[in-house]
């Protein structure tokens, strides 16, 4: 059976942080003490990152509870799960820095900090499932969990937001469990098997694909794309992403987009490469349909990122565009496009963070919200808006970032996959695409380092009660946000370079992945 | 024959005689003795179902001198076993949950008579379970329904005396048709005792005689049970009797009352009609539609509602739609399903009816939305037990209502003709279930307000340290500070959360206890 | 088909009075007659039931002339099992008058429909 050691290894990453989190909402130090707060914050990510290493690095599967006779609780560590749970304990260390500073002035941070600990367990223990009822159950804990995060501002406009939260992702995750529930009911054990039933299918020579039992696997493929991909952001469900991102803490914001809605790409990827099998849906309408829709997305979200004038919604808008590009890729059900899909994971959550890490700190000293008041932002903090235009530039894939590596890989990745139209009109569609990223990243960037004729002091603030600077009676001297804001977006936008630079190690772990799955 | 077979008819008399007895005890004393009873009843059942199943099957009991076919008899085997226990369980727990409240709503010279109505409720839904005869079901049902009768009007305000007449008019349509449905039997064949009533059957069906009769008696019986327990489109005296009673009461009515008759009916398909017969008479899917509507309607309801009592009771309609749904796909799966879903109902709604009580006391004893907003910071436990009964009835993980849930789709995936309509009717359901439950989570965790709630509203606070801040900004509306719920109702709810859970993580054994029953119930 | 019915006249009769009884509980507003249907509807069960245990042409199952075969007497059941029920109807019945007593001094009608109008304007307790 399972052996302990096994067993505590890989639940330590899942446990500990959630522990932390409970101790940060109920210990009443915490709540007082700013400086205990933010060491025991930081400890607890730091620890946590160094149990991911761990278990990634020793691997290995354990059985946590047996559920039903036919269902089980497992964990499981594999490439994927190691990818992302990487992801997330590196993110969650650098933005928890982050947001040692930003929350400084909120009475309630060490609320905050708990359910941030604790959401994170939770990603942990869904990136390590070994089946599929395991990631649903830890997915339904991530709904309700990162629930208080979108509510902690507690205005009108916040429980609004996570009430839109809250009912697409239930209903999205209930879709899915049609799906689930079907799938548990005629194809038997959900554990994740590179390559999927259609995998197995071929050594066992079953014919689960073919007839109406078939059609209906399709029908309840596709709930289970659409119900996923409600977390991720991709149409028709998509509508909370642009209403909950900007109504949360730019902390909050920062994880929600950068990481949490990959957890939808990754409830995906488990679906159709690790329990459906690719071949399952190749060639069908669920594919076609599939690819339909991420484009959509991917353009509609762009199109609405251009148009929207208030930062942090026009970030979110972005992520909507962005996540799509990922779940483009997995859809073409192609190895080049697979790894580009999951490069653009790690690339985009890495972007993403440093744009939403940027903006909170323009809200935070300026007090600015609306794009267009966001004057002359290069006298005021030059660092910040460095780090904002670099990645601005990978994400709209401008070598030699890593946003450039990513779309490539799509591009090609589509021109291979044998899809017909798509394989032309895929390309077509990133191409606007990241015209539009330019549209709407850049001129913020060019704003803030070339404010126009006439001096800064003209270009006043909207709202001169609000931020930083007019608290401090200063108006148009530099004021960079403190180092625990600077470092990490620093190094995210280093981390951005550096991938685009050197790749290669990368995209080798990626085509292993892939050519397991493929 | 061991001294433990005699405890299933210890316990009907058990629960009867203090039923008589607490006519001459005053209030307290008959609630204590109540109590006691109950307690008692609880491990009387669970030894009987541990002796079924160290014996591996069920026994029949004389109740009287006579041997069957001319004498009365009951019957105990696993699946009563678990029932019964379960039942006096969350029955024990409804009654301590809303003890200070039947005090408060009361006449103090009434009060013996309430828990008169509890023991009597308790005595017939023990011999609903146990019985093998379908004339003293007839009875016990008649007994259950005056004593729910009783435990309605006891408040003695103008709704629930308007809601009493209802239920008992709604339930006296049912009663008959059951009455009539037995006479039928009777007369076409000749006995009242379920078993040999079943040979009989049995014979008749064999040799094709009998045929609209039998249709007729199949029809009559499952549609007067199904309208005294609450099937849409029979269920319009729910949401009111639920909704104005006393929190014991709806806890008792909504959890175990309206569970008696469905395992009455059952009991009749398998120890009387028999299974095959009934699926070839199409009333399974009479029954099946009636629950799916019953799935849908339920929820839409209960979106509609202001009040939170009301809307609990609409999700029981629901609930039992579900219930409904799983008897209709007329396969043993699908029956197991059913009944797990009774014994997850059962805690839930307790559960639910329980917390609101002590979300409601904390807020001036208001129901509406509005006055329960931020409820769950001022009474904790209770906002605790009302999120977990929320997300058991929405299908969380872990929780039982998941369990439930599970069983119904894997039953209904077996059932190729029913497996469309009852998956999309279980996510549909599932996501109407998540609107008004989650709502009401958010509400009674929500804080009034926009940001200024941040610079304190008490304006101690903002000289004082953030001790202070938390506790201010906590507050809410009327009530304003933490209300310390009474130790019995946060007995019950942790009791409940607990049983929730524990059904929720270990649903194996039961779920295997409640196969090995229904082998044996026939 | 009317041969059969005009045979078992008296089931014939209890089933219309059972339907009659039902309808009229179901469907009338006033209270008071919706307790007579219910006493009508249960009547004519035990109406059935004692129709159901007559066997014509034999005896009162009561010993006269020394015990008689089984074949000689009727089905004795059948009155005990309608007995019980007529106790069960008088308690039911005594509850619903009860209750209807209730309404009346509260709501001044017998008249459901109305009285269920006058608490929509009463605010709920």
């Amino acid at each position: 059976m399972t052996d302990t050691g096994t067993l505590i290894r890989l639940m330590l990453p899942v446990a500990v942080p959630i522990a932390a989190g409970i101790v940060f909402l109920t210990g009443k130090r915490l709540r007082t003490d700013r400086k205990a707060s933010a060491a025991a914050l930081l400890a607890a990510l730091g620890l946590e990152l160094a149990l991911v290493l761990g278990a990634c690095a020793s691997g290995g599967a354990a059985v946590l509870w047996q559920l039903t006779d036919t269902l089980v609780l497992a964990l499981r560590v594999d490439g994927v799960g190691r990818l992302f749970s990487l992801l997330t304990a590196s993110v969650w260390l650098l933005v928890g820095l982050y947001s040692v500073s930003y929350m400084a002035h909120d009475q309630r941070s060490s609320q905050f900090f708990g359910w941030y600990l604790i959401v994170e367990g939770v990603l942990i223990g869904l990136d390590f499932s070994g089946n599929l009822v395991t990631m649903y159950v830890f997915y339904e804990l991530m709904t309700l969990t990162s629930l208080p995060l979108v509510l902690h501002e507690r205005t009108h406009e916040a429980v609004m937001a996570g009430l839109k939260y809250l009912f697409y992702s239930v209903a999205g995750a209930f879709l899915a469990l049609f799906g689930i529930f079907f799938l548990a009911g005629t194809a038997g054990d959900l554990t994740f098997v590179p390559g999927g039933m259609s995998a197995l299918e071929s050594t066992l020579g079953s014919t689960l694909g073919s007839g109406a039992e078939g059609g209906l696997m399709r029908a309840a493929v596709f709930c289970m794309l659409i119900g996923f991909g409600a977390k991720a952001g991709m149409f028709p469900l998509h509508g909370w992403l642009p209403t909950a991102h900007p109504a949360a803490p730019s902390p909050a914001s920062a994880v929600l987009s950068g990481v949490i809605t990959k957890s939808g790409v990754l409830a995906v990827i488990r679906v159709i490469y690790f329990v459906v099998g690719p071949e399952m849906i190749r060639g069908t309408w669920v594919q076609q349909a599939w690819i339909c829709l991420t484009l959509l997305t991917v353009f509609l979200g762009s199109m609405m990122a251009y148009k929207e004038p208030v930062l942090k919604k026009r970030l979110a808008y972005s992520t909507v565009s962005q996540v799509s590009y990922i779940l483009f890729g997995l859809s073409l059900l192609e190895p080049t496009a697979f790894v580009g899909a999951l490069s653009h994971i790690v690339f985009h959550s890495l972007i993403k963070n440093v744009l939403f890490l940027s903006a909170g700190a323009v809200i935070l000293i300026t007090g600015w919200k609306r794009v267009e008041e966001m004057r002359g932002l290069g006298s005021i903090m030059p660092a910040m808006l460095g780090c904002y235009t670099l990645v601005s530039l990978g994400l709209v894939g401008i070598p030699p970032f890593s946003g450039f590596v990513s779309k490539w890989y799509l591009a090609s990745g589509a021109l291979a996959s044998g899809t017909g139209v798509w394989e032309a009109a895929g390309p077509a569609v990133l191409l606007v695409s990241a015209l539009l990223t330019a549209g709407y990243l850049l001129p913020l960037a060019i704003q803030g380092f070339l404010p126009g004729a006439g001096s800064v002091r003209e270009y006043q603030a909207a709202d001169p009660d609000e931020g930083e600077l007019a608290e401090a009676g200063q108006s148009w001297q530099c004021r960079e946000p403190s180092a625990w804001m600077l470092v990490p977006a620093g190094i995210m936008t280093a981390a951005t370079l550096a991938f685009g630079l050197f790749p290669g190690p990368l995209v080798r772990f990626l085509t292993e992945i892939a050519q397991a799955v493929l | 024959m061991s001294i433990v077979q005699n405890f299933p008819f210890f316990s009907i008399i058990l629960a009867m005689f203090s039923g008589i007895v607490s006519s001459v005890l005053s209030g307290k004393k008959a609630r204590n003795l109540s109590i006691a009873m109950i307690l008692a009843v609880f491990v009387l059942s669970l030894s009987t179902l541990a002796f079924c199943w160290g014996t591996g099957e069920s026994y029949t009991y004389w109740m009287g001198h006579f041997p069957a076919p001319w004498g009365n008899e009951i019957r105990a085997g696993i699946l009563e076993g678990v029932t019964a226990s379960l039942f006096s369980l969350v029955m024990v727990l409804s009654v301590i949950g809303g003890m200070g409240h039947t005090e408060q709503d009361v006449e103090a010279s009434k009060q013996n008579l309430f828990y008169i109505m509890v023991d009597l409720m308790l005595s017939s839904l023990l011999a609903l379970i146990y019985t093998n005869d379908l004339f003293t079901a007839y009875v016990f049902v008649e007994i259950n329904t005056i004593a729910g009768c009783g435990m309605i009007m006891i408040r003695q305000k103008g709704r629930s005396l308007s809601s009493a007449i209802r239920y008992m008019i709604l339930s006296q349509l049912g009663s008959g048709l059951f009455l009539i449905g037995l006479s039928l039997l009777y007369g076409v064949t000749g006995h009242l005792l379920m078993s040999p009533a079943k040979e009989a059957v049995t014979a008749i069906e064999a040799a094709g005689a009998y045929q609209i009769p039998m249709l007729m008696i199949v029809a009559v019986i499952s549609v007067g049970l199904a309208i005294k327990s609450g099937l849409y489109p029979f269920h319009y005296w729910i949401p009111d009797t639920y909704g104005y009673a006393t929190p014991t009461a709806s806890a008792i009515l909504s959890g175990l009352v309206s569970k008696g008759y469905i395992f009455l009916l059952i009991k009749i398909f398998y120890r009387v009609l028999g299974q095959e017969h009934v699926i070839a008479s199409q009333i399974v899917n009479v029954l099946f539609v009636f629950g799916l509507a019953g799935m849908v309607m339920g929820s839409v309801h209960a979106i509609l509602q202001r009040d939170l009592r009301r809307m609990i009771a609409y999700s029981s309609v629901a609930q039992i739609g579900y219930i409904y749904m799983g008897i209709g796909l007329g396969t043993q799966a699908g029956m197991v399903a059913a009944v797990f879903h009774v014994f997850t109902h059962s805690i839930t709604k307790a559960l639910l009816f329980i917390s609101a009580v002590g979300l409601y006391e904390a807020s001036g004893d208001r129901k509406d939305y509005h006055s329960l907003r931020g409820s769950g910071y001022r009474a904790r436990l209770a906002g605790i037990g009302f999120s977990v009964g929320a997300l058991s009835m929405v299908g969380f993980p872990m929780l039982s209502g998941f369990i439930s849930k599970l069983l119904f789709a894997s039953s209904a995936l077996q059932t190729p003709g029913k497996r469309l309509p009852t998956l999309i009717a279980l996510a549909v359901s599932t996501v109407l279930n998540a609107v008004y439950f989650l709502r009401m989570v958010i509400t009674i965790y929500s804080i009034p307000g926009k940001r200024t709630v941040k610079t304190g509203q008490t304006g101690a606070d903002a000289a004082d340290g953030t001790e202070r801040q938390n506790a201010a900004s906590d507050s809410g509306s009327t009530a304003g500070s933490r209300v310390r719920s009474t130790w019995n109702l946060r007995l019950a709810v942790l009791c409940l959360i607990l049983l929730n859970l524990a059904l929720g993580m270990f649903s194996q054994p039961v779920v295997r206890a409640l196969e090995a029953g229904l082998e044996m119930f026939a | 088909m009317a041969q059969a019915l005009l045979t078992n006249l008296h089931e014939t009769a209890a089933v219309v009075l059972f339907g009659v009884g039902f309808t009229v509980l179901l469907l009338h507003r006033n209270l008071i007659k919706k307790i007579m249907g219910m006493n009508i509807m249960d009547t004519a069960v035990y109406l059935f039931l004692a129709a159901k245990g007559y066997i014509n042409g034999r005896m009162v199952p009561i010993m006269t002339d020394g015990i008689l075969d089984a074949d000689a007497y009727i089905n004795p059941v059948p009155s005990g099992l309608v007995l019980t029920g007529i106790v069960v109807s008088v308690s039911t019945t005594a509850l619903m008058l009860a209750l209807t007593i209730r309404l009346y001094e509260r709501y001044g009608s017998l008249d459901l429909d109305e009285i269920l109008m006058r608490l929509k304007e009463e605010e709920p307790s």
